[in-house]
């Protein structure tokens, strides 16, 4: 049995298209719905976790159609949204123990300190979630979902707003929980997690699915090397032969491909020179994830002074 | 069943927790019975503490239960609910886990209107009438807190829980029966208090103070309270975000 499926899942918010014809398949892994604020990740997700119904398409969770066996779904999975929602006036193990309450739990006591130890919090357990760092939130809501032992499991943003030590705490134990058989399917922003973390990812970008394949496989679709650039002014037209543009970051670095990088730089500066930017550097790397998301989605800024529309998504073409 | 409970408990819990809820939830009715039942001029009743204590009862339960609504506002706009609903327990717990409270804690706060009243001098209740004005405010309470739940359910902010709020409790507590006997009255007044719900439990409850069961009163009350727990179940089951 598939543990999740979408046949052009949609979602429209009256004329906003929200969410638009997603196709996914999902295995016992690690899934990263990746994708910039508003690229509709939450609206995915609260589609899947029978919460929001769907304009068109359908999705299944172990075979069970998310609208019609509702009841079914809601038995298998576990959902912790992207606010953090524990009760502040409750200690940890009150706000446990009411979810394993609701989920009717056998041997309530036990499996309540087993999740509390799973997530490192057994030490903390009797104090008020009031004096709890945000990490500790986090990990108290993945404790809330976890005990009643879901099939698969949807976290929303897990790490938002989380300091870097927090995050990769909290991403170590969705290791874990995948390594004994459950699905886990997250939604992120950050591109890094995205790439150590996650067996699979699709990119969203308004909507649309750009690419579903392994972090590795989307960074090396970008070849070799790239060659970064820093530079000034407006420029436009056609590029030298075997040299694409990925497009411009926010921090002012534009990246280009292609498949003997190195050899190309000197053309490159003598194009750019032509077209009268002002280089700052020129050097050539390794892609990173963040290059993959620029070939894809680009920044969304059209403000860079680059016209990237016009030389980008080598990758859309392929 | 049972997760009706846990709903309440953790209700409960979160709102003794919060001591100065607790302190002002049970002050604010006292302060409202001091200034109405001493304050206002008695011309049409010599003993105005036995006159306008089920009024400030009934307001009480009015005001807590529609204050009530407000839970489950937060509960929705910081995430709970999204947690909640997509748990397997049936979703109609939640609505009546959230009755169970909101009527419970009305009636603590009703308690102690009457207890003051009681030291205020009035003198309407024997014990038989004392459950069954407890019994009347319940349903009262069940009646509106599970309209307000519901209608909190369809808002998406606390500012528009807030205007549905002053909409609806002032009316209904002015245009009832409340302040003064249908007698004097305007003719159009006593007409719409006299088909007002909040009206239904305070005529019931003056009519215990006689020695009388207001049959008719106390089941339309009852009758509006099915029908509206019964709309409020199906908006639950059906909700979606
Ligand atoms: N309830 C809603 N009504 C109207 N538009 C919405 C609603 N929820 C989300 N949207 C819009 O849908 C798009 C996707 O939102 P969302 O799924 O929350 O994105 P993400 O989680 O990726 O940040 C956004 O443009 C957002 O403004
Ligand atoms: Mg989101």
């Amino acid at each position: 049995m598939i543990p999740l499926e979408t046949h052009g899942l949609t979602k429209h918010y009256g004329s906003l298209c929200a969410v638009d014809h997603l196709d996914l398949s999902i295995g016992n892994e690690i899934f990263g719905l990746l994708g910039p604020n508003g690229s509709g990740k939450t609206t995915t997700v609260l589609m899947l976790t029978t919460l929001l119904k769907p304009t068109k398409g359908s999705a299944t969770v172990f075979g069970h159609d998310v609208e019609r066996e509702a009841q079914e779904v809601r038995n298998l999975i576990s959902y912790v949204p992207q606010d953090m929602a524990v009760d502040i006036k409750l200690t940890g193990r009150e706000n446990v123990a009411f979810f394993a309450k609701l989920y009717g739990i056998p041997r309530r006591d036990e499996t309540i300190d087993r999740v509390l130890w799973m997530m490192d919090l057994s030490e903390r357990a009797d104090d008020l979630v009031r004096t709890y760092s945000g990490g500790m939130r986090r990990r108290l809501e993945l404790a809330q979902a976890l005990v009643h032992e879901p099939k698969a499991l949807f976290l929303d943003e897990p790490t938002i707003g989380l300091d870097v030590a927090a995050r990769k705490k909290i991403w170590e134990h969705i290791r874990i929980l995948k390594s004994r058989g459950m699905t886990v399917f997250v939604t992120t922003h950050y591109m890094d997690e995205a790439e150590h973390y996650c067996d699979r990812v699709a990119i969203l970008d308004h909507g649309l699915v750009a690419a579903v394949e392994s972090p590795s496989r989307l960074k090396g679709m970008l070849g070799k090397d790239l060659i970064s650039a820093r530079m000034s002014g407006r420029i436009g037209g056609n590029l030298p032969e075997g040299i694409e543009c990925l497009g411009g970051k926010e921090d002012g670095e534009f990246v280009f491909s292609s498949e003997h990088a190195s050899e190309k730089v000197p053309t490159l500066f003598r194009w750019l020179e032509e077209q009268g930017a002002v280089i700052h550097s020129l050097s050539v790397r390794e892609p990173t994830f963040d290059d993959v998301f620029l070939a894809l989605v680009g920044t969304g800024d059209e403000a860079t002074g680059f016209d990237d529309r016009k030389f980008r998504t080598m990758l859309r073409r392929r | 069943m049972r997760d009706i409970f846990y709903y309440f408990e953790r209700d409960m819990l979160r709102w003794l927790r919060g001591r100065f809820s607790v302190v002002s939830a049970l002050v604010m009715p006292a302060a409202w019975l001091i200034f109405v039942g001493l304050a206002l001029p008695t011309t049409f009743t010599e003993n105005y503490i036995d006159f306008i204590t089920p009024g400030i009862l009934v307001l009480t339960m009015l005001g807590a239960s529609l204050q009530g609504g407000s839970l489950l506002i937060f509960d929705k706009i910081l995430g709970f609910l999204n947690k909640f609903l997509a748990l397997p327990s049936s979703r109609e717990s939640i609505l009546l886990g959230k009755i169970l409270f909101i009527t419970i804690r009305g009636l603590i706060q009703a308690t102690v209107i009457m207890l003051l009243a009681l030291i205020l001098g009035a003198s309407f209740l024997n014990p038989a009438s004392l459950a069954l004005t407890y019994g009347i405010l319940a349903i009262l309470g069940v009646l509106l807190s599970s309209f307000s739940t519901a209608i909190a359910l369809s808002l998406s902010d606390h500012d528009a829980y807030a205007a549905f709020n002053s909409m609806v409790s002032m009316p209904l507590f002015f245009t009832s029966s409340a302040l003064m006997p249908y007698a004097v009255m305007p003719a159009w007044l006593s007409s719409i208090a006299y088909w007002n719900p909040v009206s239904y439990a305070i005529d019931a409850i003056r009519a215990l103070q006689g020695g009388v069961l207001a049959w008719s009163r106390i089941g339309a009350l009852a009758l509006l309270s099915v029908v509206v727990v019964c709309i409020s179940i199906r908006q639950f089951r059906k909700a979606t975000l």
